[in-house]
């Protein structure tokens, strides 16, 4: 949906990870005993607590690990119903969070409730687990039901090593408009015209703008975009050799530079180069943009920050045969 | 005026990869140790500081509020600073703030990381593809400084070299490469030019703890303190027009604060040893000329005439440094806890002899955060 | 410890509004903040020594989002600086025991987040433990939810007390009663939409001055007599949920009642958090709660409880009150709590 106004859409940005937790000997316990259908707590002094926990709650003191089995059955403690699920809820569907005292516990722990309805929740009320049939040790391989619903033994699994590694992907959403300075920057791009801010202060171009001039710590607003020139120096490069991680497309080494567009006092970052060989690449190195045609240009890898996207409206940057400037010049603008 | 403050507990982890504990197994480990050093328990301890670098690492969002009880903070004050990769040394220092202001008398400072069950790189770049990683940042100014100051090419390799050597004498050390060699860094592959593997930190895990103490406690403990002589912290912007990357104002003006503070008129005659962060091998002599402990253009020269190799005339990261293990969020703790080692007569095999005053160091960001403190073996070290 | 900290005065505070959805960079909603606090003061930017921010990646979604708002803190030349990842009002705790150390005399308190870009229920249940809590979604309205359950069952609030505290965040023109919002339905039960503070994106700051320095500038300084924070047990079942032990304590170590307390600023988040905070904190018929309207009014996450403390502040140096409290939160069901004590000049 795009921004009224702007023709743009939000920018959207997806934070995604497959967390790997280690687990330690006392949680690797619990997730073991979930994935072979048991509910473990940890006995503690006087206390059998759920999850165990490998110290003393309230002193921190180190606790050893003495196991005991709890449940399938407990009692709620307290209970709310949530109407409108979240993404990383167990449950697409109304359900209960509640904290669950597991029979043979002296304290509970929060957990969900199927229950259907929430007149069938209520404090006091009995509950029992539920297991998945598949399970990996993860606290997301049960679930509890009110225990009118009838108690049902945990599904056999293939028995295996003890748990010692919890997944958590983690994936988060967040959508928000371009700032409007970014709107008219990216605005620009796709008429082919680079917009920086021009310092009421100093003078000073800032590429793109900020919508602020940090050193004079000046608000900026749109009286003070101006566009720059399509051309520059190289201020700083590095060659980047892509590790691999979650998300990681790049496969090749490729050079990333920063560019001192004329007339202007800030480079513009993370600029891609994949058609000059690195032999030939060098600070002071002297550019022009090549855009993409019109219809071409494409800014969704922009972000509200300053860094990055311009292969989606440029397709290349070639030297244009000038001589170099001068490169020790350029070191203050070398980010 | 501020009142003293000692480290009078270390504890610290292995900063392999910690596949056998939890989080909190792992910030115990180095609590408890502390704890243990000081003659202390947790009940002793009237407030918490912890510090990591971004929660993007371990996915845990304010750790502090489910590590509470694994560090025995129930019913104290616990928060949490991050500074980017200067945030072991700045909570440190907020650690120190909280006793020298009359307030606490006992405070346990925790900082790690977790790299293994993350991605340092994806988090840096915010989950999106292309991150180009510290070292892509660092690259530039590390040409700069060589075009610079004129240093020649093996200054680099030499310092990823000593401090590998140093490392294979700390237990705790992460990348143990017995034989290390000049030959070994410069054919290690190229990762960002001029900068090869072995000239870059690895991925850790682990964490690091001290206690800090007030005089009254720290003169009844059983360990021999580590007096905190002198802190400083500096904050520049990542980047704006007349900028100097390659020796930051904030970096020279921190180190300025610091040796004031402390009565140091002289540094590198006046303090013994340093701990420096030194993620990239060239950010030695980049450093050692930042604060000030060498003229601009002479750092590399102190480095190539072997003064800062262990037994040399100031030895720097004789526990292996940042090259060696980087526990990001913790990188910067270890710095400061192991200059107080080194004057506190404790650091094993990577004694510097005799040393009796120690600079602790980290940086972050865009070169743009530093933190430093100065720790001696008395209380007030006369600088002749 | 002593007990006599060194005097400590705010002597400028600045608020952004609560927006909806701000339209531009956090870095922005800082630097207005900033340069109001120097325009009202005289003070030049290199004449606050210490510098502390409270700010959050996870809240926008980008890791250092601190350094970006660096550059609405102002840092060149370089600055004395730090950060935590909490909400401001920490920020202003290491501030004021910074300033207790003798050797600085101001400091610039920050506290800044933007929410409006990322779905706070979901970003925020990675602050719960990340083996057997995150991975369920435990999100904090949730939470809240068990929390309001549990002060219902033992009978220390209504439902009606939730509402009350509800309606003194509406506007008194809006003229909606107790027994109205009653009437709306349940979202997450015993809540309703009307006890959850909306996230919003903003900030606050202020500056604090040390000594007879604070009598020379500008406008009445206001003392920061007492500060302290205390966290409690992350695991719920082993807490009381209705009541608040970190609180209480948090209110004795910064000596809340050393004298009478006519205004309180709480960080009700969940209506239903006043009831527990309000005994917590001893806090009686005599002093007014939230005159501001509190978080349920307007909550912009990370300068929330810093918002707290000048909501205070601007109401002891009008005049209307003598002596203030100020509280902020953090965590699942109030797990760590912070109260700062003011007063006034006479």
């Amino acid at each position: 949906m795009p921004q009224p106004g702007t023709g743009l859409p939000p920018m959207r940005t997806v934070l995604e990870y497959p967390y790997t937790r280690t687990t330690g000997p006392v949680m690797g316990a619990f997730l073991t005993g979930i994935r072979d259908g048991r509910l473990l707590g940890g006995r503690i002094g006087e206390r059998v607590v759920c999850p165990p926990l490998e110290y003393e709650p309230g002193t921190g003191a180190p606790a050893g690990l003495d196991l005991v089995d709890l449940g399938p059955g407990g009692t709620v403690s307290s209970w709310t119903w949530v109407r409108e699920p979240t993404a990383t809820h167990p449950f697409r569907h109304p359900f209960a969070f509640a904290l669950i005292v597991p029979d043979g516990a002296s304290s509970g722990f929060p957990h969900v409730v199927d229950a259907g309805s929430p007149e069938r929740m209520s404090t006091g009320m009995r509950v029992t687990a539920r297991f998945k049939e598949q399970r990996r040790g993860s606290i997301t391989d049960l679930w509890f039901v009110p225990e009118e619903d009838g108690a049902r033994a945990a599904p056999p699994v293939e028995g295996g090593d003890p748990v010692t590694l919890a997944e958590q992907p983690v994936s988060l959403t967040y959508v928000e408009p371009y700032h409007p300075h970014r709107v008219r920057f990216l605005n620009g791009l796709l008429e082919g015209v680079i917009t920086g801010q021009r310092s009421p202060v100093t003078g000073k171009v800032y590429v793109p703008g900020r919508g602020y001039d940090h050193l004079e710590r000046t608000l900026m607003t749109e009286e003070h975009d101006v566009a720059v020139s399509g051309r520059g120096s190289v201020s700083s490069f590095t060659e980047i050799t892509p590790v691999q991680y979650h998300g990681q497309k790049e496969t090749e080494p490729y050079i990333r530079a920063s560019i001192l567009l004329d007339g202007s006092d800030s480079p513009i970052t993370g600029v891609d180069i994949r058609t000059i060989p690195l032999s030939e690449f060098r600070v002071g190195l002297r550019l022009r943009a090549v855009w993409r045609p019109a219809g071409e240009r494409d800014v969704s890898a922009f972000d509200n920050r300053s860094t990055g996207g311009w292969e989606g409206v440029i397709e290349r940057w070639e030297p244009t045969g000038e001589p170099d400037a001068d490169s020790r010049a350029l070191e203050e603008h070398a980010f | 005026m501020a009142r003293p403050c000692a480290v009078v507990g270390i504890g610290q982890t292995d900063y392999r990869r910690r596949l056998e504990v939890s989080l909190e197994g792992l910030v115990r480990w180095a609590a408890l140790e502390a704890l243990e050093d000081a003659g202390l328990t947790f009940a002793d301890i009237d407030a918490v500081v912890i510090g990591k670098a971004p929660d993007l690492l371990e996915g845990v969002m304010m750790p502090e509020l489910s590590l509470a009880d694994a560090l025995g903070a129930v019913g104290k004050p616990i928060h949490r600073v991050h500074t980017a990769g200067s945030v072991g040394a700045a909570t440190a220092i907020s650690g120190v703030t909280m006793v020298e202001s009359g307030r606490y008398d006992r405070v346990l400072v925790v900082c790690y990381e977790k790299q293994s069950e993350g991605n340092a790189t994806w988090a840096l770049s915010g989950g999106k593809s292309g991150g180009q990683g510290a070292g892509g940042t660092f690259a530039p100014w590390i040409r700069s400084y060589i075009r610079r100051s004129g240093a020649p090419e093996h200054i680099g390799w030499q310092v990823a070299v000593k401090d590998r050597r140093n490392a294979l004498r700390n237990p705790h050390a992460h990348l143990r490469i017995p034989d290390i060699s000049v030959e070994k860094v410069k054919e290690s592959p190229m990762l960002w030019e001029p900068l090869h593997f072995l000239e870059s930190c690895p991925s850790s895990d682990g964490a690091a703890a001290v206690v800090l103490a007030s005089e009254d406690v720290a003169r009844k403990g059983p360990a021999k303190p580590a007096w905190v002589v002198a802190h400083a912290k500096r904050s520049e912007y990542a980047s704006f027009p007349g900028r100097d990357p390659v020796r930051p104002r904030a970096g020279v003006e921190c180190a300025e604060a610091l040796y004031r503070k402390a009565g140091v008129t002289d540094p590198l005659r006046q303090i013994d040893c340093a701990e420096l962060y030194v993620p990239f091998s060239w950010y030695e002599p980049m450093w050692l000329e930042g604060h000030l402990l060498a003229a601009p253009g002479e750092g590399w020269k102190l480095t190539d005439s072997g003064a800062t190799e262990l037994g040399g005339s100031f030895p720097v990261n004789p526990s292996g440094g940042v090259l060696s293990s980087n526990p990001i969020g913790a990188s910067g703790l270890v710095r400061c806890l192991e200059a107080a080692r080194q004057v506190r007569g404790t650091a094993g095999e990577h004694q510097v002899e005799g040393a009796k005053v120690a600079l602790g160091h980290a940086y972050g960001g865009a070169a743009q955060y530093f933190a430093m403190w100065l720790v001696s073996s008395e209380l007030q070290p006369a600088f002749a | 410890m002593s007990t006599n900290p060194r005097p400590v005065a705010v002597v400028a505070t600045s608020l952004t509004p609560a927006y909806t959805a701000f339209e531009g960079p956090e870095a922005a909603l800082v630097m207005t903040c900033v340069n109001e606090l120097l325009e009202s003061t005289g003070l030049r930017r290199e004449e606050l020594e210490f510098t502390i921010a409270g700010s959050c990646d996870y809240l926008g979604g980008t890791p250092f989002s601190f350094v970006m708002n660096l550059e609405g803190v102002g840092a060149w030349p370089p600055v004395y600086e730090s950060h935590v990842e909490m909400d401001g009002a920490w920020a202003l705790s290491e501030a004021w025991l910074r300033l207790q150390c003798g050797d600085v005399d101001t400091a610039l308190v920050v506290g800044s987040g933007r929410a409006s870009s990322g779905r706070p229920r979901e970003v925020f249940a990675l602050q719960t433990d990340p083996y057997t809590m995150a991975p369920l979604g435990a999100d904090p309205v949730s939470l809240a939810g068990l929390q309001a359950r549990a002060l219902l069952d033992s009978g220390k609030a209504t439902e009606a007390d939730f509402a009350a505290a509800a309606a003194r965040a509406l506007p008194a023109t809006s003229g909606v009663s107790i027994e109205e919002l009653l009437k709306a339905d349940y979202w997450c039960d015993p809540l309703r939409a009307h006890d959850v503070a909306a996230p919003a994106d903003g900030a606050a700051a202020l500056i604090l001055v040390a000594g007879d320095r604070a009598r020379e500038l500008p406008g009445e300084p206001v003392w920061l007599t007492g500060m302290d924070h205390r966290i409690e047990s992350h695991h719920l079942g082993l807490r009381d949920l209705t009541d608040s032990p970190s609180a209480r304590l948090a209110a004795k170590g910064a000596g809340a009642h050393d004298g009478p307390v006519d205004i309180a600023e709480l960080m009700v988040v969940h209506s239903p958090e006043e009831t527990i905070l309000r005994t917590a904190l001893g806090l009686g018929g005599e002093t007014v709660i939230n005159p501001s309207g509190g978080p349920l009014a307007g909550n912009p996450v990370m300068a929330t409880g810093l918002a707290r403390v000048v909501e205070v502040v601007r109401r002891i140096a009008a005049g209307e009150a003598r002596r203030g409290l100020a509280h902020a939160s953090s965590g699942p069901c109030l797990q760590q709590n912070l109260v700062a004590v003011l007063e006034g000049e006479h």
